[in-house]
């Protein structure tokens, strides 16, 4: 039997979890670096969004979205030193799932393809992978704009 | 904004702590070596953007803003 535990979230109220699902990001996240524990959150009715809510702070949770939900054939390389914090490999792609945050707010949400979070399945510890080209955009519109001069 | 050109090797200083050397000019990157003391932050300007965003994503995502993105994925 999994060991259950309980934690107050931001969008659920308080939720049961199991102790081997918490993903561990050992250096936090930029501007949130002393948050290093998270719940991953998934809903049925919710997919492809996965929450990942905060042990630290029951008031913070990202919006992720699988990377290739986001933007099919995004290509990713892990620098080795964010493969070494998360305790894989260069040969373990496969174990690797990519989430883009996601920014809800106003009219646009936007997926974040500039820093993915890339999560080691195998030993859950995660780090946001942020990228040094500007392949992809820090605002990715998750969905197309209007067309301008669309019927009134 | 201030424009200087420098070589592999040479450096310049930012006020009293921060100093920024030229280690390597490549055919597509230059190689920096930054001294600067542990109050002064240090951030590539990408990761200075998912910063940013990190702040906006967790101001964000009220549980009326989380119904409207996943009816408008449903759409």
């Amino acid at each position: 039997m999994p060991t259950m535990l309980r934690c107050a979230s931001k969008n659920f109220g308080i939720v049961e979890y199991e102790a081997d699902s918490v993903i561990r990001f050992p250096r936090g996240l930029p501007g949130f670096e002393s948050e290093t524990l998270f719940v991953p959150i998934e809903r049925e009715a919710s997919k492809p969004v996965l929450f990942l809510q905060s042990l630290v702070t029951p008031q913070l949770c990202f919006i992720t979205m699988p990377v290739e939900s986001v933007k099919p054939g995004y290509e990713l390389r892990v620098s080795d030193e964010d493969l070494e914090l998360i305790g894989a490999t260069d040969g373990m792609s496969a174990s690797l799932r990519c989430l883009a945050v996601i920014c809800t707010g106003r009219q646009r949400p936007t997926a974040n393809l500039l820093g993915p979070v890339v999560i080691n399945l195998e030993t859950h510890q995660a780090v946001q992978a942020v990228r040094d080209d500007a392949r992809y955009a820090v605002q990715h519109p998750l969905f197309p704009e209007p067309e301008a001069g669309g019927c009134s | 904004m201030l424009v200087i050109r420098r070589r592999a090797g040479e450096a310049l200083f930012i006020g009293d702590g921060v100093e920024i050397r030229i280690l390597e000019v490549g055919p597509s990157q230059v190689k920096l070596g930054i001294s600067a003391p542990k109050e002064v932050t240090v951030l590539r300007s990408e990761v200075r953007q998912t910063q940013q965003a990190n702040l906006e994503a967790a101001r964000q995502g009220s549980p009326e803003s989380v119904k409207d993105l996943l009816r408008k994925l449903r759409q």
